[in-house]
C-alpha cells in the first residue's frame, strides 16, 4: 500500500466518523424551521428564503409624506434569536393596480420587484434597497394601513443556542438524565477499575496455585453476552430485593406506613452489573500491562523492603496510569452509552432515567423537532468527549522512560 | 562482621538444575567476582544470595545468620541491577529514600542519609531529577546510591557495567573499586567480562554450567589455572592449546610433553592423575611465546591484528591447530608468512 492511498483511506475514515457529529451539532444550533426545511449542509452558505413583513405597526396612524424603514428591522422586531440578515433580492408584489384596459377598474397582479425599482403600494411609491432600507412616499401626508409584503432574502448563515436552552431549562428531563447518568457511570467506572487493578497485580506478579487457569477462566468470561445474563441477573436482584423487604419489615416498623418494599432495579444494581461485565476485560488489559513492567523494578522494591501492598500502591499504580486511564475511558464510554442494561436493570422512575433512555423517549415526545433531539444528543456526547480529551495525555507512552536501559 | 557462607547450594528450575553443590566462603570486606560465560548460573547464584530465588537445597549464611527463610529486605543486602531498575516516577532523592521510607525512618534522618550517600557519589546536584533526565552513567550512580543508603552488610552487583559504553565502563569500574575501598563492605559482583573480574576482585569465582571451576585471587587463577576452562576463560587473547601426550613426569608437579612436533620438559602439570602416555593438552598464553627463528613451534600466519598497543597474530600449525601470538609492539609480519616461536616451559601448563 502506498502512502497516499493510506492517507486517503485514513481521511475517509475520519470523514465517516466526524460527519455525523458535525451534522448533529449543526442541526442543534439551527432554528426549528431551518432544521425542518433544509439539510444541515445548507446551514453554512447563504440561502434564499421568503419572509413576510409589514411596513409598520397596526396602531401607527400618524400621517406622513415619506416613511423610511428597514426590512430587516421589521423582520427581526419580534425575534430574540436567529435574526435575519443578508441581501434583499426581490419582493413579490401582490395587489391591485389600475387596469389599463378597463377605465376606472383595478386588477390583481403578482409581480417580482427588484431593488431600486419603484412599486405602487396603496398609491404611494415604495422603493427598497438590497440592504433592506425602504422608503414609502406619498404625494401628500397620508396615514395608510400597514401593508404585508413578501420579500425574498438571500439570508446569511445564522446559528443560535435556543434548542439547548429549551432542552436544558424548559423541563427537568435532560438535567435529570445527566445527573442519573453520572450517578451510574462514575461508580460503575471506579469500582471495576479498582478491583481489576488488584486482581491484575495478583495475576501478574503473585504466585498462587491455579493462577493461570483462573486467569483463563476470567478472560473467557469476556465472551458471555450481557443479554444472556439478564434473566439470572434480574432474578438475583429481585431475590435480594424481596429478602431485603422481609428484613426491612422485620427490623423496622415500616408496615405502618406501607414502605417496606425495597426496589430491585436501582442505581446499585447497575453498578454491580456493569462492574461484573466490565471486570474480565479490565483484568485482562491491566494484567497484560502490569506483567510487562520491568521485573527488576519489583525485585528492587522487594529488596528495599516493600510488601506486595506497598509495591502495588507505590510502584504499580503510578506506573500503570496509562493503562488505568485507557480502561477508564473504555468503561466510561460503554456505561455512559449503555441503553439495554439500564433499560432492564436500572431504575424505571422517570426522574432516574439515564441519558440513552431519555434520548429514546425524546424520539417519541419531540417527534420531528430535530433541533431539540440533536441538542440532547450533543449534550450526551459532550461528556465523553470532555472525559476523553482530559485523559488523553495519559495515553502518551514513555512514562517508563529512564527506569531501565534505553527506556 | 559480614562474611557470606554458601554450603551445598543447589538450585533447579523445574527439571533443569542450574546450580550444582556450590560451597563458598566470602570474608568480611572482600570483593568477590563471579565470572563465567552466559548461562553459567552466576546471576542465579547472586539472586539466591539476595533471596530473589528460593534454594532447592543447601544453606546460605550472611554474617553468621542463616538467611534461607528471610525475605530479601531482611538479609542485610543491597543489590544493583544490570538495568538499574530505578523507579521512573520518583526523583533521584525519592528513589534513594524509598527503602528508608519503608523502614519508617524520620524525614530528617532520611534526608541526612540520602545526602551523605549523594556526597560519596558526587551527585548532590541530581537529587531533584527524574531517572529519565539522567545519562546512563548517572543512572548507574543512582542505582549504587540507592544501595549505599541502605547501609547493607553485603553489596550485590549484577553486571552493573554492561549497559555502559566502553569509556564510561572503565571510569565506573575505577569508581566502584574506590567506593569499595572507602566503604569496606563485603561485595559480590557478577560479570561475564574477565577484565572487570581481574581488575576489581580480591577473589574470583569462575563458574561453568552451575559448578564452581576455581576460586582464588586473580593472579593465582591467571598463573595457575586449575583446569583448561579457567585457563581458557581468563586472559585475552585466549590461551593456545596443543594436543599431545604426556611422556614423563606423571604424578609430579612438572611433566614432559610430546606433540605438535615439539618436546618440552619442566612444564607445570595440572593433574596428578595423568600417567605417562596419556593424551594431554599443552597450554601457552599468546603473550608468553617469543619470536625465535630456531624455535620449535612453527605456524603459517592467517591474520594480523594491529591493536596499537598490541599486535595479535593468528596462525595455523602444520597439524592445522589454530593458535595466536601476541606481542606488545608493532611487528612486520604478513599473512602467509611462516613464523617460528620458542616458549618458556615454566610458564606453560599441561592439562
Amino acid at each position: 500500500m502506498t502512502r497516499t492511498f493510506k492517507h486517503i483511506v485514513l481521511a475517509l475514515i475520519v470523514v465517516v466518523w466526524v460527519l455525523p457529529f458535525i451534522a448533529l451539532v449543526t442541526t442543534s444550533l439551527r432554528s426549528e424551521t431551518a432544521s425542518k426545511t433544509s439539510g444541515f449542509w445548507t446551514a453554512f452558505t447563504p440561502t434564499e428564503l421568503g419572509h413576510r413583513f409589514s411596513t409598520h405597526n397596526k396602531g401607527e396612524t400618524e400621517p406622513f409624506v415619506t416613511m423610511s424603514g428597514n426590512i430587516f428591522e421589521r423582520l427581526n422586531k419580534d425575534r430574540g434569536s436567529f435574526e435575519v440578515s443578508g441581501d434583499v433580492k426581490s419582493i413579490l408584489f401582490k395587489g391591485r393596480v389600475p387596469d389599463p384596459e378597463k377605465e376606472g377598474k383595478t386588477k390583481l397582479i403578482r409581480q417580482l420587484i427588484f431593488a431600486g425599482e419603484v412599486m405602487n403600494v396603496r398609491d404611494g411609491e415604495f422603493v427598497f434597497q438590497s440592504n433592506g432600507d425602504f422608503t414609502w412616499t406619498f404625494p401628500e401626508a397620508t396615514a395608510p394601513k400597514p401593508k404585508n409584503i413578501d420579500a425574498f432574502i438571500n439570508q446569511n448563515p445564522v446559528f443560535g443556542t435556543d434548542a439547548y436552552i429549551e432542552v436544558l431549562f424548559e423541563n427537568k428531563n435532560v438535567p435529570n438524565a445527566l445527573i442519573s447518568s453520572f450517578i451510574v457511570t462514575i461508580p460503575a467506572t471506579i469500582i471495576p477499575i479498582t478491583i481489576a487493578a488488584f486482581a491484575a497485580y495478583a495475576f501478574a506478579w503473585m504466585r498462587f496455585p491455579g493462577r493461570d487457569w483462573l486467569f483463563v477462566i476470567v478472560v473467557s468470561l469476556m465472551v458471555v453476552p450481557t443479554q444472556l445474563a439478564f434473566l439470572p441477573v434480574l432474578q438475583g436482584f429481585s431475590g435480594i430485593a424481596s429478602w431485603a423487604t422481609s428484613l426491612n419489615a422485620w427490623m423496622t416498623d415500616c408496615e405502618v406506613t406501607k414502605t417496606c418494599q425495597v426496589a430491585s432495579k436501582t442505581f446499585a444494581s447497575l453498578w454491580v452489573t456493569h462492574t461484573a461485565f466490565g471486570l474480565p476485560l479490565a483484568i485482562y488489559l491491566l494484567r497484560n500491562y502490569i506483567v510487562g513492567l520491568p521485573k527488576e523494578l519489583l525485585e528492587s522494591a522487594r529488596i528495599d523492603g516493600a510488601s506486595h501492598l506497598q509495591i502495588f500502591t507505590r510502584l504499580i499504580i503510578p506506573l500503570s496510569v496509562p493503562a488505568l486511564a485507557s480502561f477508564s475511558i473504555f468503561q466510561f464510554l460503554w456505561v455512559w452509552n449503555d441503553l439495554i442494561v439500564a433499560l432492564y436493570i436500572g431504575p424505571a422512575d422517570s426522574a432516574d432515567l439515564v441519558f440513552p433512555i431519555r434520548l429514546q423517549k425524546q424520539l417519541g415526545t419531540f417527534k420531528d423537532q430535530l433541533h431539540l433531539l440533536n441538542a440532547s444528543a450533543v449534550i450526551s456526547m459532550i461528556v465523553p468527549v470532555i472525559i476523553f480529551l482530559s485523559m488523553q495525555r495519559y495515553f502518551i507512552r514513555g512514562l517508563l522512560a529512564g527506569s531501565v536501559k534505553g527506556g | 562482621m559480614a562474611q557470606v557462607e554458601l554450603k551445598g547450594v543447589n538450585k533447579s528450575f523445574g527439571k533443569v538444575q542450574v546450580i550444582h553443590d556450590v560451597d563458598l566462603h566470602i570474608e568480611h570486606g572482600e570483593f568477590v567476582v563471579f565470572v563465567g560465560p552466559s548461562g553459567c548460573g552466576k546471576s542465579t547464584l547472586l539472586r539466591l544470595i539476595a533471596g530473589l530465588e528460593n534454594l532447592s537445597s543447601g544453606e546460605i549464611f550472611i554474617a553468621d545468620r542463616p538467611v534461607m527463610d528471610l525475605p530479601p529486605s531482611k538479609r542485610g543486602i543491597a543489590m544493583v541491577f544490570q538495568s538499574y531498575a530505578l523507579y521512573p516516577h520518583m526523583t533521584v532523592f525519592h528513589n534513594m529514600a524509598f527503602s528508608l521510607d519503608l523502614q519508617g525512618f524520620s524525614k530528617a534522618e532520611i534526608r541526612q542519609r540520602v545526602e551523605a550517600a549523594a556526597t560519596i557519589l558526587q551527585m548532590e546536584h541530581l537529587l531533584d531529577r527524574r531517572p529519565a533526565a539522567l545519562s546512563g552513567g548517572q543512572r548507574q550512580r543512582v542505582a549504587i546510591g540507592r544501595a549505599i543508603v541502605r547501609n547493607p552488610d553485603v553489596f550485590l552487583f549484577d553486571e552493573p557495567l554492561s549497559n555502559l559504553d566502553a569509556a564510561l565502563r572503565h571510569d565506573t569500574r575505577v569508581e566502584i573499586a574506590k567506593l569499595h575501598e572507602q566503604l569496606g563492605a563485603t561485595t559480590i559482583y557478577v560479570t561475564h567480562d574477565q577484565v572487570e573480574a581481574m581488575t576489581l576482585a580480591d577473589k574470583i569465582v569462575v563458574l561453568k554450567d552451575g559448578r564452581v571451576m576455581q576460586v582464588g585471587s586473580p593472579m593465582e587463577l591467571f598463573n595457575a589455572p586449575a583446569n583448561e576452562f579457567v585457563a581458557g576463560f581468563l586472559g585475552s587473547p585466549k590461551m593456545n592449546f596443543f594436543e599431545g601426550v604426556l611422556s614423563g613426569g606423571a604424578g609430579t608437579d612438572t611433566g614432559q610433553f610430546d606433540g605438535e612436533g615439539l618436546s618440552a620438559t619442566g612444564v607445570r602439570l595440572v593433574s596428578q592423575e595423568k600417567s605417562t602416555g596419556d593424551a594431554v593438552r599443552l597450554g601457552i598464553r599468546p603473550q608468553h611465546m617469543m619470536l625465535d627463528a630456531n624455535g620449535p613451534l612453527t605456524g603459517t600466519v592467517t591474520l594480523v591484528e594491529q591493536l596499537g598497543t598490541e599486535t595479535v597474530v593468528e596462525l595455523q600449525s602444520a597439524s592445522e591447530t589454530s593458535f595466536r601470538f601476541a606481542a606488545a609492539e608493532s611487528l612486520d609480519i604478513k599473512a602467509g608468512q611462516q613464523v617460528s616461536f620458542s616458549f618458556d616451559p615454566g610458564r606453560a601448563h599441561l592439562f
